[in-house]
């Protein structure tokens, strides 16, 4: 299945002229800009995904081999768990820490950490969050209505969603609706302005909310009326299927897309989800099903297999970072990965076991000063709640707040 | 961004969300000699002589000084002053231990700080006026379906994109944490444009059609990650209900092509009631076979005959894009292994061992012979018997579906918003009512001017229907629709809403708009006969449920769940839901009842079903999911301090804390609000896997005087309950577990490790010097006369928060002591403390 990789490549990298930056970019911007996740069902075969030694100058493990490059920005974090019962079904709950049969509990629902910095993030870009999978992807991007965001599932969809342009006709209709609801702006906006003069005292301050509110808004939908009329940047997809199509391949275009996505701001946080059913057949050394290698009996060909189709999932990642870190960051010091912040990661700890406690996880860029392989224990030796990560995540990205579903505060990561 | 209301899960936080600012005071007792006129003088020497030993400036127990009281009651020192009074009258201060208070001394220096605050509140009229606030979403929805005329919003979930709503230490009322953003504007929009679409037609009518749906076109819904396995159906005539997860939906009309009227006809029964033992399956053989028909959010349920195939009829508005599907709703089938439905088909080869060993082996030799098997597991395994289940569950034969059906066309209810001729020159007419529902008052002169300006304007390009859709919605996202309580309104408008979002939490109609205007209810008499009728008719079950769900912080009971591993029948049968509903089911009964308010407390019955009773350890109920009021023998429980509610939503996963469920009677039984514990103060938490209790743990916490004092105040609220486990199930002693390992099929591992035990201390002492033994004691003495007044007090003042969108102010006092004086008056009785409530200056206004 080995196809070459450089012809492969070569419509991105080479045949683009520096890409259009589709919104007003980021000058001296200090918080992290893009979030990218990327995630799977079944968890880590744990032996093989935890480094066996601890501190910045670990030994990077076999299942994270590809990320040798870039281990000093790297945080691998062992001992992370949302507290849940074992078994299948619960990786659904990878970003929040809450199951969707649990959400009503939770004012933003189980809302998940990429949505939540989507919204922190989304108003300055066309397209809020980016959520993919291959085939099918586990379910884990969710809404603060508890609403699961729909997966784009086909490489061919997601290159018709980002670069594709509206017909004349749709653009009319998109614009027609932008200007309807800025007509009835309009007309509501300054209901109540006397009020606010005559300064009747406790009306004034809500309806002053109410029409900030409407003023931002009517801002927004002349944004959108923009976004509508210009042209998405180009992307030529021609050369990822002039090849066999592999897994790999497809997921080459998966990350190339996201990648030319985040460099031409089309979007600051996607989310890539490995699906279940996905057959692996074609990364060498992998003759089984997915699921069948998460349950080997320990039998060494099985295990095998398995650390062979999650070490594919680490690469794909990889080399997506490897882009991210060829490219530099627009108006600011560094890479774009240096201002992207990666989750890798899997709400399952390990299929084998069932087991959802010591889940996966690491993390890579987004300007932080990493640590390497952590033992995130308290002293009382229980786990932290992935949680904690999350909070701190989102801190990063300038979002001021001091919670995040069921954290009991941040974990520990400085950046520069 | 909004955050979430930890409440009294983490110590640090609490109190936080009060407001309520301890400000520096004048550090100076001397101050005090010049402060106090001649009325004072002599009630002044008794609290320096009792009270200046532990609160001066060199010692200041509880972070008290009596100089804090400063030169008399003013806008910064109320609450000291308040505080005082409340920790006099209660006997709490000075503590019992440490001074000997005589009881005419007492008398005398409450008189004196009653009198002081009454003097000082009347002066400085400071009665608060609570700010206008954003409705929050149910409000929001029922205002939309009310000035629409609709029987609901609509089954195409148009509310579906709204921002969840915060809330406030339950509230979802609150003012201040109902933010306003351009997302929530434009969401708004949205939302309302999806109803009103769903409501005015401009096309042609659509054609209506029938489906014929045999059992082989019903298909199961699939919701494993595994998409490639093959869709599951009905076959040889039946649709078959076995996992309860999962749905049947028809491929066929997989949504409703346009919004009208659809008759549904279901041919269905229940199948195998009463088979299995209830300890495998957790159905109760007196619950009958439920199906569940939902199109969008709204569900219709049926119980369906044992063994006998009836047909169900549906005649309902159904919006375009509603998905029609039939659920079977239960919570049992999660009693084996993690849950997952697949491994109760072990359940069959158990049931059959018992009481049919000749068709087990019949079977065992079946599936021994048949082929693809997989012979290296147990026979017992619950592959082998997935085609011989006998669970209760609804079988469905067929289905017919018949629409879009109108009675007319345009339809009626779009001619009841629109009128006969709904044209844009008529746009005034027509929107005048619709404004005059939506903003709570009729319209002033000109208001309406921009809108129709806009609808003609529009109808020009789009048409005069589209044109006028348009202007229904702009009516609907106007501050004048999304604001409660604005001042600009005139009282009788403002008062009419306040009290129609406070009972039926929607827009007022105009009988009482119109009864309001004449004054017909300016009396506390007219306001009692009111909310009586309400209550009677059921248009306040709103009310009945949204309070008590806000005050009780009801929402947060899975904020920390009991342990799954450990407490696995709570987790398995949904006991949160129960919990909730026992609440909610004692509260009803309690209104419609119009028992006393303290009764809530001292009440030796509750409402329960077979569920809970097995929590509560009580036998003599039936076996079934119905709530029936239960009185309770041994003492311990009844009313809401007995619920497992509370118990449940104050515990940690694993252990129980007397702090939290301290924090929680203080707060939302007594009205008292603790201080935060100082933020540099580290708390151990307490270890589940170490053989040390709760009170050992305090102790050492508590030998620092800086925390004892705030802690004697505390900790007697909370140890009463320590019998009551994570789930609110009685304990005799602490059990620090051993947590099983499980096996493949998610079933626990035996071990041989034993669990150790600890007895229990649920003792404690109050300041005041009143001693209890265990809950029991607790239970019998607590409500004195000082603590009925606190919790009549605090149900007041959260029937106020619900109402006004705010805490009441300190300033309030006085007015809240009229309430629970008007209360008093009617032995306490709830209808009547609530008509006080809304008949007082606080919720009218000014």
């Amino acid at each position: 299945m080995k196809t070459d990789r450089r012809n492969f490549i070569k419509g991105l990298g080479g045949a683009l002229t520096l890409p259009f930056l589709e919104s007003t970019a980021f000058a001296g911007q200090k918080s992290a800009t893009r979030f990218l996740v990327v995630g799977n069902p079944f968890g880590m075969h744990p032996e093989h995904f935890f480094p066996k030694d601890f501190g910045k100058d670990f030994t990077v493990s076999r299942t994270l081999k590809s990320l040798d490059w870039v281990k000093d920005r790297t945080t691998v974090l062992s001992h992370t768990d949302h507290n849940m019962v074992s078994g299948h079904g619960r990786e659904v709950a990878f970003l929040s820490g809450v199951l969707p049969t649990d959400a009503q509990a939770f004012p933003e629902k189980n809302m998940s950490v990429d949505q939540a910095v989507a919204r922190h993030t989304g108003a300055q870009v066309r397209y809020p969050s980016l959520n993919v999978g291959l085939n099918s992807g586990v379910r884990m991007s969710w809404t603060a209505n508890g609403v699961e965001n729909e997966l784009i599932t086909d490489p061919e969809k997601l290159f018709d969603h980002l670069f594709l342009n509206l017909t004349e006709k749709e653009k009319e209709q998109r614009r027609q609706m932008l200007s309807r609801n800025g007509s009835i702006l309009d007309t509501v906006g300054d209901q109540f302005a006397d009020v606010i003069k005559n300064g009747s005292k406790s009306d004034a301050e809500r309806i002053d909310q109410y029409q900030t509110s409407v003023r931002e808004l009517e801002a927004t939908l002349a944004n959108r009326t923009h976004w509508i009329g210009l042209d998405k940047p180009e992307f030529d997809i021609s050369d990822h299927y002039s090849g066999e199509v592999t897994i790999e391949n497809e997921y080459n275009a998966i990350f190339d897309m996201i990648s030319f996505a985040f460099e031409t701001d089309l979007t600051r946080v996607a989310t890539v989800a490995f699906p279940t059913n996905l057959g692996y057949t074609d990364v060498p050394g992998v003759t089984r099903s997915y699921h069948g290698c998460t349950h080997n009996g320990k039998m060494e060909d099985v295990t095998d297999e398995l650390v062979a189709i999650e070490s594919f999932q680490v690469q794909q990642l990889s080399r997506c970072m490897q882009k991210l870190d060829s490219i530099p960051e627009p108006n600011a010091e560094g890479s774009m990965l240096d201002h992207t912040v990666v989750l890798f990661g899997s709400g399952m700890g390990y299929g084998g076991t069932h087991s959802n406690r010591d889940l996966p996880i690491f993390v890579a860029g987004g300007g932080f000063k990493h640590l390497g392989h952590v033992d995130t224990r308290n002293d009382a030796g229980e786990n932290m709640p992935l949680c904690n990560l999350y909070l701190t995540l989102m801190q990063r990205f300038g979002m001021e707040r001091d919670e995040f579903n069921i954290s009991t505060g941040a974990f520990d990561l400085s950046y520069a | 961004m909004r955050k979430f209301q930890s409440t009294a899960k983490n110590p640090i936080l609490m109190g936080v969300g009060l407001n309520r600012v301890r400000s520096v005071i004048v550090p100076c007792w001397v101050m005090m000699s010049t402060l106090f006129g001649p009325v004072g003088m002599a009630d002044q020497a008794l609290m320096k002589e009792h009270c200046f030993d532990c609160h001066s400036a060199d010692k200041t127990k509880g972070k008290f000084e009596l100089s804090f009281l400063g030169d008399g009651p003013d806008v910064d020192n109320l609450e000291r002053w308040l505080d005082c009074l409340d920790l006099v009258t209660a006997e709490e201060m000075p503590p019992e231990d440490d001074s000997h208070l005589a009881a005419p001394d007492r008398e005398k220096i409450i008189a004196y700080l009653d009198e002081k605050v009454r003097a000082f509140e009347k002066s400085a009229n400071l009665t608060s006026s609570p700010k206008p606030r954003r409705l929050n979403n149910r409000e929001f929805a029922n205002g939309v379906r009310d000035v629409l005329l609709l029987e609901d919003i609509g089954t195409n979930l148009p509310m579906d994109n709204l921002i969840g709503d915060a809330l406030h230490h339950g509230f979802d009322t609150h003012g201040d944490t109902l933010s306003f953003s351009r997302f929530h504007l434009e969401q708004y929009v949205e939302a309302v444009r999806k109803v009103v679409d769903a409501t005015v037609f401009s096309g042609e009518r659509p054609e209506s059609k029938r489906y014929e749906i045999p059992a082989e076109r019903i298909f199961r819904q699939q919701l494993s990650q595994n998409n490639s396995r093959a869709i599951e159906k009905g076959e040889n005539g039946v649709f078959d209900f076995l996992d309860p997860k999962l749905a049947g939906y028809f491929p066929d009309f997989e949504e409703a092509p346009a919004s009208g009227r659809y008759s549904i006809k279901i041919s269905c029964m229940g199948k195998d009631r009463g088979i299995y033992d209830v300890e495998e399956t957790g159905y109760y053989h007196d619950d009958p076979v439920q199906l569940s028909v939902h199109m969008g959010d709204r569900v219709k349920t049926f119980d369906l005959p044992d063994e006998k195939v009836i047909e169900l009829e549906l005649d309902e508005w159904i919006d375009a894009g509603t998905r029609v599907e039939m659920h079977f709703p239960t919570d049992a089938y999660t009693i084996r292994g993690n849950g997952n439905f697949k491994f109760q088909y072990g359940i069959t080869p158990t049931h059959l061992k018992k009481y049919d060993p000749e068709r087990y082996d019949e079977l065992v030799s079946a599936i021994e012979k048949s082929p693809g098997r997989n012979k290296r597991k147990r026979i017992d395994t619950w592959h082998n018997w997935t085609d011989y289940w006998m669970g209760a569950r609804p079988q469905v034969f067929s289905v017919e579906i018949e629409g879009p059906l109108y009675e007319a066309w345009p339809p009626k209810r779009q001619v009841a918003l629109l009128g006969d001729s709904p044209v844009a020159a008529n746009a005034a007419d027509i929107l005048r009512p619709i404004a005059n529902r939506a903003w709570r008052r009729p319209v002033k002169d000109g208001e309406l001017e921009k809108i129709v300006d806009m609808v003609k304007e529009e109808a020009k390009t789009m048409g005069d229907i589209v044109a006028l859709k348009e202007g229904i919605v702009a009516v609907l996202v106007s501050p004048a629709f999304l604001m409660a309580n604005l001042e600009a309104n005139e009282p009788a408008s403002r008062f009419a809403s306040k009290l129609s979002f406070f009972l039926e939490s929607t827009i007022p109609d105009q009988e009482l708009r119109d009864e309001v205007g004449a004054g017909k209810l300016d009396s506390f008499e007219a306001v009692q006969k009111l909310i009586q009728s309400e209550i009677e008719k059921g248009t306040a079950d709103t009310f009945l449920r949204e309070f008590p769900f806000a005050w009780l912080e009801l929402n947060d009971i899975n904020f920390m769940g009991p342990d799954p591993e450990h407490y696995r029948f709570y987790h398995k049968k949904r006991l949160s839901e129960d919990m909730v509903d026992e609440v909610l089911e004692f509260f009803r009964y309690a209104v419609t009842e119009n028992r006393p308010v303290p009764e809530l407390l001292s009440a030796d019955y509750s409402f329960i079903n077979a569920d809970l009773a097995k929590i509560y350890g009580v036998e003599d109920v039936p076996g079934d999911s119905k709530f029936r009021r239960y009185t309770f023998k041994d003492g311990r429980r009844g009313g809401l301090l007995g619920m497992g509610a509370f118990l449940t939503s104050t515990a940690d996963s694993l252990a129980t804390s007397p702090i939290h469920r301290a924090v929680y009677v203080m707060e939302n039984m007594m009205g008292i609000h603790p201080t935060p514990p100082p933020p540099n103060v580290v708390i151990k938490e307490p270890d589940v896997r170490k053989a040390s209790t709760i009170k050992e743990i305090l102790a050492a916490h508590v030998s620092d005087e800086n925390c004892a004092s705030c802690h004697e105040a505390i900790d007697p609220w909370g140890y009463a309950f320590e019998n009551f486990d994570p789930t609110g199930a009685w304990r005799d002693v602490y059990v620090v577990p051993v947590i099983l390992e499980t096996d493949e099929n998610g079933d626990p591992i035996p071990s041989k490790k034993k669990d150790v035990t600890i007895p229990i201390d649920s003792s404690a002492k109050f300041r005041n010097g009143f001693k209890y033994q265990d809950i029991t004691e607790f239970r019998n003495e607590i409500l004195t006369d000082t603590n009925r007044d606190r919790f009549v007090k605090c149900f007041i003042e959260k029937l106020l928060t619900y109402a006004n969108g705010a805490e009441p102010e300190e300033s309030d006092f006085v007015a809240i002591d009229d309430i629970l004086t008007k209360s008093a008056e009617h032995d306490y009785r709830i209808v009547e403390t609530i008509a006080a409530v809304v008949n007082s200056p606080l919720f009218r206004g000014k």
